[in-house]
Order: C-alpha cells, then structure tokens, then sequence
C-alpha cells in the first residue's frame, strides 16, 4: 500500500536578475527563489491496484514518484509504502519497489543484458534457485532469450525497456512505479510490455503507479487515473468516472446531401455541420442516459436523409486535454 | 505486505522490507566489484594499449631518472637504484590507484542513474566504493607487465629485507584504501556545484604531486616536505614506496603504517558526513 499525506517538495534556484549588468549581477545575487514541484498531494493506492499517474510536462508526477521512491526527501508532508517511509529507510524499502525510469536505465551499458540480471540478483539477495526461476519466467513472457548476451548498449530503445522492466521485478517487489515505460516504443513493444504488467498485477497482485503521456496504457491498464497539475491533484477517480462526469455526452456523425435545418431532434442536439464534398456532416450530440444510442440513430434517421451514420465516445485523451487546458477541475472527494 | 511477496518461497529469499544481512551485502559489494572489473576489459583495445602505455612508461622513467643522476651516484642522500626503484613503482600505484578518477559516483549522478544507487538495499557509497576497487584492480595486468619489464630492466630492485617487503604489502594495501576513499568524498562535490571538471583539476594537480608519485619528497625543499608529510596525499603513495626502499625498518615503519591507519579513520569519517550532507541534496537531473 502506498500512502502520502500532504506531501510537498519545493526546489529552491538562483533568482533570475534582471537590469544591466545581469549577468555579471547575478554572481552577486543570493536571491533565491521557491517553486512547489508538488505541493499538497494525498494520495493512497491499496494493494493490487493499477493506478495512472496523469497530467502535462513538468506537473510534478516525477517529483511525486521521487519521494514514494526515497529518492527524494519531501518538504513537507507524509509517505509511507508498504508500511515504511521511503527517505527514511530507504534500503528496506528497496526490497519492497522496483522502479522503471523510461528515460534512463538502471542497467550497467557495458556488459551483456544477463550480467545486470545477475547483479541485481545479489544486490537484492535473491536465492540461486529463486533467481533462475524468476529469470526464466520473465524472459520468456517478455521473449527476450535472444539479446540475453548482448551488451546493453546495442540493444534496441524496446529491448533495453524489457531489461529494465525485468530488472525492476526480479526480486518481485510488491511495489512498481513505472514512469513512462512505454515513451518511445513501436505498438508491438507497448502492446507486449502492457500485458506483461497486465499479467503481474493479476498473478502476483503487484501494486503499480503508472506514468504516461500514452492514454492507451492508461486505458488497457489502469482502473484509476489521478491527475495532477503544477503540483497539485485535479482528479482522483476512475476512468469511467471521469467520462461519465466530464463527458458525458455521446456524439452521433451524419452524412446528409442537404445542409439540416433543423437545430435539434428531440433531445438530440446539433452541434456542428460542414461540407465535405458534395455531401454535409453534422455532429450531433446526446445524453446517453436519458436516450439509449439505438434510440437516438433511429430518431435521427427518421428526421433526416441519412446517407451514413457513425456514433462515437469521446476519447479519454480528450476528457484530459480538457482537464489539462481549464486547469480548474474540483478536487474528487476520495 | 502483498501477495506478490507471499508468492515467492520463503526459504531462500531475503524477507522483504529488510535490509540485507551481512554476508548477502558482502556478496553483493564482491558482486559490484567484479562487474565494474569486467566493464574494463570490454574494450579490448583500451586494455591493450593501457599494458603498452604502462610498459613505455616504466622504460622512459628509467631513462630519465638514469640521465638525471648521470655519473653521480646519490643524490641529497638518495642512491641512484632507490631513486629508480622508487620512480618506478610510483608510476605503477598510480596506475592502479586510479587516484583521479570521480566517474563512478559523479558520472551517475550527471546521467541520473544515481538514483536507481539510492534504491538499492545495499547503500550507495560501498557500492560506488566497490566499483571503484574493481577498475582499479582491472589495471592489474598492466602494472603486473609494467613490473616485470622494469625488473627485467633492472629498473626496480627487489626490497633490502623481508621486512621491507612485508610492511610495503600492508602499506601499499592502506595507500590503496585511502587514494580510494579520498577520490569518492572528492567526487562527493559534484552533489553540490554540479559542474566541478576545473576543481578536479586542481586536485588531480595538486593531488598528484603531494601524493609523491612523480617526484618522491626526499627531494623537495624542508618547509614544503614537512608540510605535504602531514597531508593524507603522501600516505596514499610516498609513505607505502619509502618503506619498499627502507633498508633498515623498526619502529618508524610502524608508525608510519599507524599514521595511515589514522588517515583512513579520519577520511570515513569526513566522508560519511559529507555523504550524508549529500544525499540530502540530492537532485536528479532532468525532471
């Protein structure tokens, strides 16, 4: 379990000078200035859960993922991860995390994939016997028996994540943050990676905080998405959740000959119509609660001279671009 | 704890959320010491021209060294066959001492795989240090050929007693622990200025000379001797070849090897503070 209570980290750096001289000013200048990486976060993820960790570039997610780690010491505020707080203690709470950092590795460049292997089995004391069998399992669901012997610097950007994310589940923490693993993967990698951490969540009830800019790996994997924003938490809740209350309307396409006059079908309301060739498409909008979708074609199709029909849910990615641009969401009651 | 660790048999694991006992780390420390030794030898062509480099070393010090005392043969009290005896095994530890590279830590910490050391069950600082003892011992085979060239040369005499020879070994063991401990609480700097390749210069410089491994003290001036006697650099280098060279140890040759043992309580204790100012500091680069 992984629990944060008002966790806040706040960075302090040189104050930028400004006037004449600024440069040669600013050797001078002791003016510092504070920013909250992450300021007030609460969080508890309970054993097993597949959590997303959501939000723009520079939001803070590394940050959080820093202090639940032990990497860094938090400003203010609580943690605690499988009972234990991270900075305090940070070698038993190794045993308890692995951790995978898309965009560095935890592997040693020069020598071949099984000798890192090898190494984070000391490192974490694991059993001869215990090791074998847990290498064997990885590898072969992750398919990499064929670079085992390569030098982890000619691996490909796909084979180095699958070492890593070996290495983080070798000594099978409860625990696994992983922060962007799937940045910069071909579809075949993600697809294989996500149902790897699909596959140790359901066997071993690995508890997993997932970072992404790739609302795919959200989707396939998590059943929670929290959300944050220049430090602090926009939402916390399901994803189902978070369609039905920030997009709860269903979208219907149709193609007509004539532009439609009319502005609404019943309940059914038109949004946007234009040309495309020498037909029209209109967007139109409804409450998928109040009209089922059949419901809403049939009545649409009886109004107008449909000439093709397409109904869609709006995407996740839109729902949180829409959080990311109005910034202003109210905080989830969990 | 989760069923993820319940699933893992219990004999032969390391329970988790404990750290590592004893003799797990020790096996984890020899572990990270190999690795970092074979990280050297897998460019076969730096390994290759590093025996070369040693070799020609060993050859063009006896050269100068023979030129320099010409006919005579001692200089300020100092014989000819000590003086190259001295030179000699100077430019070997130093090869082996690696007494200037701060990779190992500072080189993580720019890249930002220093955090995946604070995330280790076995602490950062005796892995960085294991690390460091392995490429060190990876040069080896070069000193190891470099010697044998120069005893063949007759550029290094054999010690004048046994007991020389004895206090050389425990000396040279403790030079190597100090030059290790002292290039790791200097690469320890970078955890605060971040860009610190002209202070290590300095220090590489100063450090070199203090340490006695290009020119030994005997030949330096009163003042200065007295000085860089009294700092850990001549411990690392002068006092271990000195004792090689001492044709009549006793008491001297004890307390020399007090001093050092000393040196090297004093330096873990100013880098275990150090280190744990650092870790406090600690900013991972790149978000």
């Amino acid at each position: 379990m992984i629990r944060a209570e008002h966790l806040v980290k706040a960075f302090s750096r040189p104050a930028r000078v400004e006037g004449p001289l600024s440069s040669v000013r600013s050797l001078f200048s002791t003016r510092r200035v504070l920013t909250r990486a992450v300021d007030d976060v609460s969080l508890q993820i309970d054993d097993g859960e597949i959590v997303g960790y959501l939000g723009p570039n520079g939001a803070g997610k590394s940050t959080t993922i820093k202090m639940l780690t032990g990497i860094l010491v938090p400003t203010a505020g609580n943690v605690e991860v499988e009972g234990i707080v991270p900075w305090k203690d940070r070698r038993a709470n190794a045993r308890n995390i692995g951790a995978v950092f898309g965009q560095r590795t935890q592997l040693w460049t020069d020598l071949p994939l099984r000798d890192s292997f090898e190494l984070i089995s000391r490192l974490y004391g694991l059993g001869r016997e215990d090791y074998r069998r847990a290498l064997d399992e990885f590898v072969d669901l992750l398919d990499m028996g064929p670079f085992m012997d390569t030098s982890v610097r000619s691996l490909s950007l796909g084979q180095r994540m699958r070492g890593d994310i070996v290495a983080a589940m070798l000594y099978r923490p409860p625990v696994l943050y992983l922060d962007e693993p799937t940045v910069g993967l071909d579809v075949v990698a993600k697809v294989r990676i996500r149902e790897f951490i699909a596959q140790r969540n359901q066997d071993a009830g690995t508890t997993v905080l997932l970072t992404t800019h790739d609302i795919a790996d959200i989707e396939q994997l998590a059943h929670r998405v929290v959300i944050i924003d220049e430090g602090r938490i926009l939402y916390d809740g399901t994803l189902a959740q978070l369609r039905r209350e920030y997009a709860p309307y269903r979208e219907i396409v149709v193609r007509t000959r004539e532009e439609p006059t009319l502005a609404h079908v019943g309940d059914i309301e038109r949004t946007t119509t234009r040309p495309d060739g020498d037909d029209h498409l209109t967007a139109f909008r409804f409450d998928p609660e109040r009209i089922p979708a059949p419901a809403a074609i049939s009545r649409l199709s009886d109004a107008l001279e449909v000439l093709d029909i397409t109904s869609r849910e709006p995407g996740v990615e839109d729902v949180i671009r829409r959080i990311y641009l109005s910034g202003s969401v109210g905080r989830d009651g969990r | 704890m989760t069923t993820g660790a319940q699933t893992v048999p219990a004999h032969d694991t390391v329970r988790a959320g404990s750290a590592l006992p004893l003799a797990l780390a020790a096996r984890a420390l020899a572990a990270a010491c190999g690795q970092s030794w074979r990280s050297q030898f897998v460019f076969r062509a730096s390994m290759w021209s590093g025996i070369v480099g040693a070799v020609l070393q060993v050859i063009l010090v006896h050269l100068v060294w023979t030129a320099v005392y010409g006919s005579r043969e001692s200089v300020a009290g100092v014989d000819q066959s000590v003086a190259i005896t001295y030179a000699v095994l100077g430019v070997l530890a130093t090869l082996v001492f690696q007494p200037f590279v701060f990779d190992t830590l500072y080189g993580r910490l720019r890249t930002g795989a220093i955090a995946f050391d604070v995330m280790r069950p076995v602490s950062a600082v005796p892995m960085a240090l294991a690390q460091q003892l392995g490429s060190s011992l990876a040069q080896l085979p070069a000193a190891g050929c470099a010697l044998v060239v120069g005893l063949a040369l007759g550029a290094v005499d054999p010690p004048p007693t046994l007991a020389s020879g004895v206090a050389f070994a425990v000396s040279i063991t403790l030079g190597l622990v100090i030059a290790q401990i002292m290039n790791f609480t200097v690469g320890l700097v970078g955890f605060w200025t971040l860009e610190v390749g002209g202070a290590f210069l300095v220090y590489r410089m100063l450090a070199q000379f203090s340490s006695g491994a290009l020119i030994p003290l005997w030949f330096m001036p009163g003042a200065l001797r007295a000085v860089l006697g009294w700092l850990p650099f001549s411990a690392q280098i002068f006092v271990p070849i000195s004792l090689y060279v001492d044709p009549d140890p006793g008491w001297h040759t004890v307390s020399a090897i007090g001093g050092q043992l000393l040196w090297i309580g004093l330096l873990i204790v100013l880098s275990a503070l150090v280190w744990r100012r650092a870790i406090r500091r600690l900013v991972i680069f790149g978000g």
